[in-house]
């Protein structure tokens, strides 16, 4: 009698759960699911990258679903991996990724193509020649590392005479992003005859670059420039020349544009930093998977903005930042 | 006293004799490491390190771990920055909220090992994880810029020292005071040594634990301040792996991962050999592999140094041996 009562309620249970959940999938099948998985939610670059997403979405909540989801760090590759077969299993329409590691992560999303969902590369490009090994193509959407850190090389050397000797702080040497915004630094200083005399890499840490930059000062006190490849590591730059007494005699530059630079910037103590456009790149991996989807276009790769933004681009900055990013 | 002093120079001739290495070798392959700007660096870096390392002699003292100190850094110099920086608070309420917070971290520690008796490991390793979260939380993972309020900590001096520095200082002789002139010092080489016995004879042990690990936690946010004046800004990101060069500095200064030995002089020298390796690697343009194995090795062959040094010495009867 009992046991009966109890198989009643458990089949009513699963009748509603069975309705609750056809209901749902219902609602949703004439919008597009897309699921963004970013790297390291500690970053403020992917705070940033998940709110411009999610204020996109909002603003379009009638085009398509979103499900934002990250990493602890930007270490985790197997967690990250997880998230995607997860997404697989879910069945979700697209799949907008900046994958932690460029090698790693191209079995998984190979997968998720295999189940017929549309995979979009963001941020950091998964590696090509693992990508033909694989026989797949993902479409890439992201900005120019390289590109962008030859500007700000650029910008600086404008500043520097031929022959001057600088330092290159570099990222985790493991990420592709950090290499390039290495070779960037590189080729700025290479075209303009500036002297590297040193290269080291601060993983991307401000207290490190700290260390790292009070030690190259004291070994090359000619030092006219120090490029670091984010702004974090530009900070702590700047708090080794301050302790040094050389904050007038050396140039830092960074990279990112995050908040905490601004100040710096208008002050002339960071003189160069690169705008990705965080807030929008993933925008712009949604907006090409929603097209995608729609079949308005054939995948292809994407080259998103990168500008310089000094002191005197500050100043006009706010209304060039919305320029490019609508043109994105 | 004079007894006193002339233990403290044998225990820490090895020590010195490390130093003294590194610093002619550095002196010999790098051209400016000879250099007040090299000293300079190096005084200006070491207080933050310092600081946490003075704290974690104790919790090694008593037999315990503090895996947390890194993470607590960055939370406290998290509400630091917060505090100055988006709330525009002055500069001495601002440092009372960051002590607090490692003031409250170090109690949590210190109150669930005891409560539970759980390792400390294990407790401060959740505190790791927490207090990291806890950082990014608070400041939206962003670095907050703080500037010219902070500035003023580093700046300022007596006799071109900085105060930071002075600060540390002091915190070292307090802690080498406290260690081997007071009764609570005996108490923590007492619970190092052997807990039970300690107890049995009267020492309040729980006490004596608590107020380690809550020591510890200000300590860390102490660090947090003089890292933050440092970098004038506060980065939720910093601190990783501070623990364990902490742990490395006061291990290489003789004090025994078993508790019940130990010295916060010996400490700061393991912290300055640290310092010098770290930054004569940079000026050596060692590459970031060749960093990390030559830090492994120094560690360990300072210990080794150590080790036969006290043998030969025959200092190794003393607290706990």
């Amino acid at each position: 009698m009992c046991s009966r009562h109890l198989m009643r309620m458990c089949g009513a249970l699963l009748v509603a759960l069975t309705v609750v959940t056809a209901c749902g999938c219902r609602e949703t099948t004439d919008k597009p699911r897309i699921a963004l998985i970013m790297k390291s939610l500690a970053n403020e670059f992917f705070m940033t990258m998940e709110n411009g997403a999610r204020d996109h979405q909002k603003a379009q909540a009638d085009k398509y679903e979103l499900i934002a989801q990250g990493i602890k760090d930007e270490l985790d590759v197997s967690r990250q991996i997880q998230l995607v077969e997860q997404m697989i299993a879910q069945g979700v329409d697209a799949i907008v990724i900046a994958p932690a590691d460029s090698k790693s992560l191209v079995a998984v999303c190979k997968r998720a193509r295999d189940a017929g969902i549309v995979v979009v590369n963001i941020d950091n490009r998964l590696d090509a020649e693992v990508l033909r090994e694989k026989g797949v193509a993902i479409p890439f959407v992201g900005p120019d590392n390289r590109k962008g850190a030859r500007k700000v090389g650029e910008h600086v050397a404008a500043q520097l005479a031929q022959g001057d000797p600088v330092a290159i702080i570099e990222g985790a040497p493991n990420a592709y992003n950090a290499v390039q915004r290495r070779l960037g630094f590189e080729d700025a200083c290479n075209a303009a005859g500036l002297d590297v005399v040193a290269s080291q890499p601060a993983h991307w840490e401000m207290a490190r670059a700290n260390e790292i930059v009070s030690g190259i000062i004291t070994e090359h006190p000619a030092i006219k420039a120090a490029l670091c490849a984010n702004d974090s590591m530009a900070l702590g730059a700047v708090a080794a020349l301050r302790a040094a007494g050389k904050l007038n005699s050396v140039l830092v530059a960074g990279f990112d544009n995050i908040s905490a630079v601004q100040g710096l910037l208008a002050k002339g103590e960071i003189v160069a930093t690169a705008d990705q456009h965080a807030d929008q790149l993933a925008v712009f991996g949604i907006e090409y998977a929603l097209a995608i989807l729609r079949g308005d276009t054939t995948p292809a790769d994407k080259e998103t903005p990168v500008d310089l933004v000094t002191r005197e681009t500050l100043q006009g900055g706010v209304s060039g930042a919305l320029a490019t990013g609508a043109a994105g | 006293m004079r007894g006193a002093g002339r233990r403290f120079l044998g225990d820490s001739l090895g020590l010195v004799l490390v130093l003294a290495t590194l610093v002619v070798f550095f002196g010999l392959i790098t051209r400016h490491f000879f250099s007040f700007t090299t000293l300079q660096t190096i005084v200006n870096q070491i207080p933050d390190s310092l600081v946490i390392a003075v704290g974690m002699t104790f919790v090694l003292v008593i037999a315990g771990i503090d895996l947390s100190v890194g993470s607590v850094l960055a939370l406290s110099g998290a509400v630091l920055g917060v505090c100055l920086a988006r709330l525009h608070w002055p500069l001495p309420p601002a440092i009372v909220a960051c002590l607090f917070t490692g003031l409250l971290a170090g109690t949590v520690n210190g109150a669930v090992t005891v409560r539970w008796a759980l390792p400390s490991f294990i407790v401060t390793l959740g505190m790791l994880e927490a207090a990291r979260g806890a950082a990014y939380l608070v400041t939206t993972s962003q670095t907050q810029y703080i500037g010219e309020p902070i500035e003023r900590i580093a700046e300022a001096g007596l006799f071109g020292i900085s105060l930071p520095f002075l600060i540390a200082f002091l915190i070292v002789i307090i802690g080498q005071t406290v260690l081997s002139h007071t009764t609570f010092g005996r108490y923590m080489l007492a619970v190092g040594a052997n807990e039970e016995t300690a107890r049995l004879s009267g020492v309040p042990t729980r006490m004596v634990r608590l107020s380690v690990f809550m020591i510890s936690g200000l300590l860390a946010s102490v660090a947090a301040v003089i890292h933050c004046a440092r970098m004038s800004a506060a980065d939720p990101n910093t601190g990783i792996g501070y623990e364990l060069n902490a742990i490395a500095a006061v291990v290489i200064g003789g004090t025994s991962l078993m508790g019940g030995r130990g010295s916060v002089a010996n400490t700061f020298l393991g912290v300055l050999i640290i310092a010098v390796l770290q930054n004569g690697l940079v000026q050596a343009g060692a590459q970031d592999p060749t960093k990390r194995i030559v830090t492994g090795a120094v560690i360990v062959a300072a210990v080794i140094v150590d080790y036969y040094r006290r043998r030969s010495g025959g200092l190794t009867a003393r607290v706990g041996g």
